[in-house]
Formats: structure tokens, C-alpha cells, sequence
């Protein structure tokens, strides 16, 4: 990975930044602020919040970059360690990175069908904004399991280290995730048809 | 096989884990409900689109601009040695112990007014206001003693503005208010930006280009809030992220502070 305005690959830039060059810092974060930011956001679906937690994953990293001996990828140190972050500010909030809904909503594992309408189909493909609008509406649970999983790759094995729930609560929670973002997803398509 | 038994099933099913008598039994199923059928295309449809949902999310400029000068804060930004093959684009900040700093204290009370202003403006209600250069002076933009020993000391910043002018300058915007959101940032705050960045050109040359990309980005994140407050004053997070950009703007003057002393 080399940084066009510079013209440093990423590992200079990480040599360089162990010895303190600001813009060896700078080139580090203009190549995975994109990523970071828009993990951050997914997570919280707040932008001011989703910059605060940027900005600590980054000062985290930075902090610990001289123990980057370079045995994973740079990208997925920051990753995880972006997640770590976002997590701990869920948790210091009292937001639950488990959703607690599976207690709550005994009828959760069948989908939602309105008496006398047709189970229709979500045909074709997504329109990305009105995913990420679904994503959003998540609970904050539920959302942080889909997240990791479907957007961003983790396994449930991963996943159920970052966050401290079972194999099986991550898998769980990834179905009712899936299912609320589908009616979500015909419930947007619906008021769309309506408006015209 | 009932659509219920197939629900039940559905996250290992969808995971990959089943065995093959099982798979044929769902398959069956499959072909005679539709519903089931449609439920599963849905799922892993919306699976497949969020893995192609990209990170196309620009963060502001202003976190690069909290980051780095938290890392000069920390220390851990430091005087690059020289490296061949390696240029950077920007000069590189030292933290050093304190010395001196009366020989640009100047630059503190700009600081101080610059959050004085940023709390008046957002405590404010409805229009907030900001204030001209009519007012008699504030408490915390008195430059005191110090200014004539930087005159003299530093003759940098006259004789269009004197060190002892700048903070004046300042104070007087937030004494008074007036009737606009908009005027805290231009004109006055651009001549004291001008000051500012005449300033380090002098005694600091290789900071210059450095500060002065930092002053867009923080004046641009100002100008950009302030606009959002005006259009929603009711707006309590806006208001303390505008105050969080006047800090953003005192920390870089502070920082120069320490720096170019």
C-alpha cells in the first residue's frame, strides 16, 4: 500500500513513525481513515461520536506502533483495535453490545408478516444508502453483531472474543439482525412505492 | 417439514452447517413454500450487499488536526532525523520543556479569546452573537506587562500589528455582541490569523505551511457548524461541536505557544 501524495509505502511510513516524523503519522492515517471512520460510524451511527472513537483508535495505535513487529497486517491491527475501541465506549455507555432484545421478543425467530399481505421478496439488488439507513435503525446489539460479521468479515468465533458473548449468541443475533434489516428494508421499500 | 421446523434451523442453515440427509429435507421444503423460499433469497441477498458496502465515509479534517496535536502533546511527534528517501511534507514538531515563554505569550490570550468567544457565541440563545471591536476590553485578553517586552524583543509583528494590539483585537470580539453568527471568523479573526501565521514565519519558518493547512481546517470546521447552528439553534450537540472547533482553534494557538517560543 503506498501513499500517492507522498510516494512511501505503508511499511516506511510505519518505520518512519516509530521515530516520530509527523508526516510519516499523517500518511498512516490518510490510508485507513476511510476505513476506520466508516467502521466507527456503522457501530454508533452518530457522526460526532463515530470521530471521537476514530481519533482514539488512531491515538491508540499510534501509541503501541513500536510494538508493531509486522506478524498480522497493519490494516487488521487497526481494525481490531478500532472495534476494541468502539466497544468499550458502547460498554461505558451502558449500551448493550449484546442486544437484549432476545429476552424481550419471544416471536423474534419468525419474520413479521402483516395479516393478508403476500410475503413479497426483496428482489434485485439493495440501494447501499437504504442498507445503511436499515443498519442504522438496528438496535445497538444487534448492529454491532451484523456489522462485524456481514460488512466487516470477523467470524463468529472473533466475534464472540471482541464482544464476550458465546459462538452460538454471535450466530443468534446475526439471524435477528438479518431479519430486522429485511422488514426494515420492505417496510422503506413500501413507503418509497407509496410516495412515488 | 414445517415453515417453522425450516425457521428454527434457518441461522445454521444459512451458516453452512448442516449435513447432507438434512439439506435434502430443506431443499424439499424449499421448492413447496415460497415464503421460506423468499425469506432465505432476502437473507443472503442482504448479506451479500453489506459485504460490498464500501468505506466510502470521509471523516473532517479536524480529527487529523486533534490527532496531531495530541501526538505533539504526548511527545510522540519528534525532530525527524535526516532519512534518506524520505522527505516529509511537513515539518516535524518537537516538544520541549518550557522555556522562555514570555517571548510569545501574546499568542495566549488570543487563545483564551478564542474560547471566551466560542462560549459566548454557543451559550447565546437563538441568534448567538459575537462581538466588535467597540467594546471595552475583558479581563482575560489583558495582555498586561508582557506585550511591550515582546514588542521590543520581537519586533515581528509590528509595525502593521503589534503584539500588544492582537489580544485587544480579540478581547473586544467577545465583549460585545452584535447581531451575527458569522462575523467571529472574518475579518478580525482572519487578521488575527494573519498575525498568527506572520508570526511563526518569523521565528519559525519551516511551521508555517503546517499551521496554516491546520488554520483552514479548524476555520473551515467553524464556519461550516456555525452555518449549521444558525439553521438549527435548537441544536445542543451542534453547539458544543462548535465549541469543540474554537477549542480546536485555542490548542493550535497554544501549541504554537509552546512551540515557537
Amino acid at each position: 500500500m503506498t501513499d500517492p501524495k507522498q510516494g512511501i509505502t505503508e511499511a516506511e511510513a510505519i518505520e518512519q513513525a516509530k521515530q516520530g516524523h509527523e508526516a510519516a503519522f499523517e500518511v498512516l492515517y490518510h490510508l485507513h481513515k476511510r476505513r476506520v471512520y466508516s467502521l466507527c460510524l456503522r457501530m454508533v451511527s452518530n457522526p460526532a461520536q463515530a470521530e471521537d472513537l476514530a481519533q482514539e483508535a488512531f491515538l491508540q495505535l499510534f501509541r503501541k506502533i513500536n510494538t508493531f513487529r509486522g506478524e498480522s497486517a497493519f490494516s487488521t491491527w487497526l481494525h481490531r483495535m478500532t472495534v476494541n475501541v468502539v466497544l468499550m465506549q458502547l460498554r461505558k455507555k451502558g449500551l448493550p453490545v449484546v442486544s437484549l432484545e432476545e429476552t424481550l421478543e419471544a416471536d423474534d425467530e419468525t419474520p413479521r408478516k402483516e395479516f393478508g399481505t403476500k410475503d413479497v421478496k426483496l428482489t434485485g439488488s439493495i440501494d447501499r444508502l437504504q442498507l445503511q439507513r436499515a443498519i442504522d435503525r438496528l438496535p445497538p446489539g444487534y448492529r454491532t453483531v451484523f456489522v462485524l460479521h456481514d460488512v466487516e468479515g470477523f467470524e463468529h468465533n472473533e466475534i464472540a472474543q471482541m464482544v464476550g458473548c458465546s459462538i452460538g449468541n454471535s450466530k443468534s443475533q446475526l439471524h435477528k439482525a438479518r431479519l430486522k434489516l429485511r422488514d426494515y428494508l420492505k417496510f422503506m421499500r413500501a413507503e418509497k412505492a407509496k410516495t412515488g | 417439514m414445517k415453515c417453522s421446523d425450516f425457521q428454527r434451523v434457518l441461522p445454521e442453515l444459512l451458516d453452512g452447517a448442516q449435513d447432507d440427509a438434512f439439506q435434502a429435507e430443506v431443499e424439499t421444503h424449499l421448492e413447496s413454500c415460497a415464503d421460506c423460499s423468499n425469506l432465505v433469497s432476502d437473507l443472503e441477498l442482504i448479506s451479500r450487499q453489506a459485504r460490498e458496502l464500501e468505506a466510502t465515509e470521509e471523516p473532517p479534517a479536524r480529527v487529523w488536526v486533534r490527532i496531531a496535536a495530541e501526538l505533539r502533546a504526548e511527545g510522540l511527534i519528534r525532530e525527524p532525523e535526516s532519512t534518506p528517501g524520505f522527505a516529509p511534507s511537513r515539518p516535524v514538531l518537537v516538544r520541549t520543556p518550557p522555556r522562555r515563554r514570555w517571548s510569545a505569550l501574546w499568542l495566549a490570550p488570543i487563545a483564551a479569546a478564542l474560547v471566551a468567544a466560542g462560549t459566548y457565541v454557543i451559550g447565546h440563545k437563538a441568534t448567538p452573537v459575537v462581538a466588535k471591536q467597540d467594546a471595552p476590553p475583558t479581563q482575560v485578553t489583558t495582555p498586561a506587562p508582557v506585550a511591550p517586552q515582546v514588542a521590543q524583543a520581537h519586533p515581528v509583528a509590528t509595525p502593521t500589528a503589534t503584539p500588544r494590539q492582537a489580544p485587544v483585537q480579540v478581547a473586544n470580539k467577545s465583549a460585545k455582541p452584535t447581531d451575527t453568527l458569522e462575523t467571529e471568523t472574518e475579518p478580525e479573526s482572519m487578521a488575527d490569523d494573519q498575525q498568527f501565521l506572520s508570526a511563526v514565519s518569523t521565528r519559525a519558518p519551516s511551521l508555517r505551511a503546517t499551521y496554516e493547512n491546520q488554520l483552514q481546517a479548524v476555520n473551515a470546521d467553524i464556519r461550516e457548524t456555525q452555518a449549521y447552528v444558525k439553521r438549527n439553534p435548537g441544536d445542543v450537540d451542534a453547539r458544543q461541536h462548535l465549541m469543540d472547533a474554537y477549542e480546536q482553534k485555542a490548542l493550535l494557538y497554544q501549541i504554537a505557544l509552546d512551540r515557537i517560543q
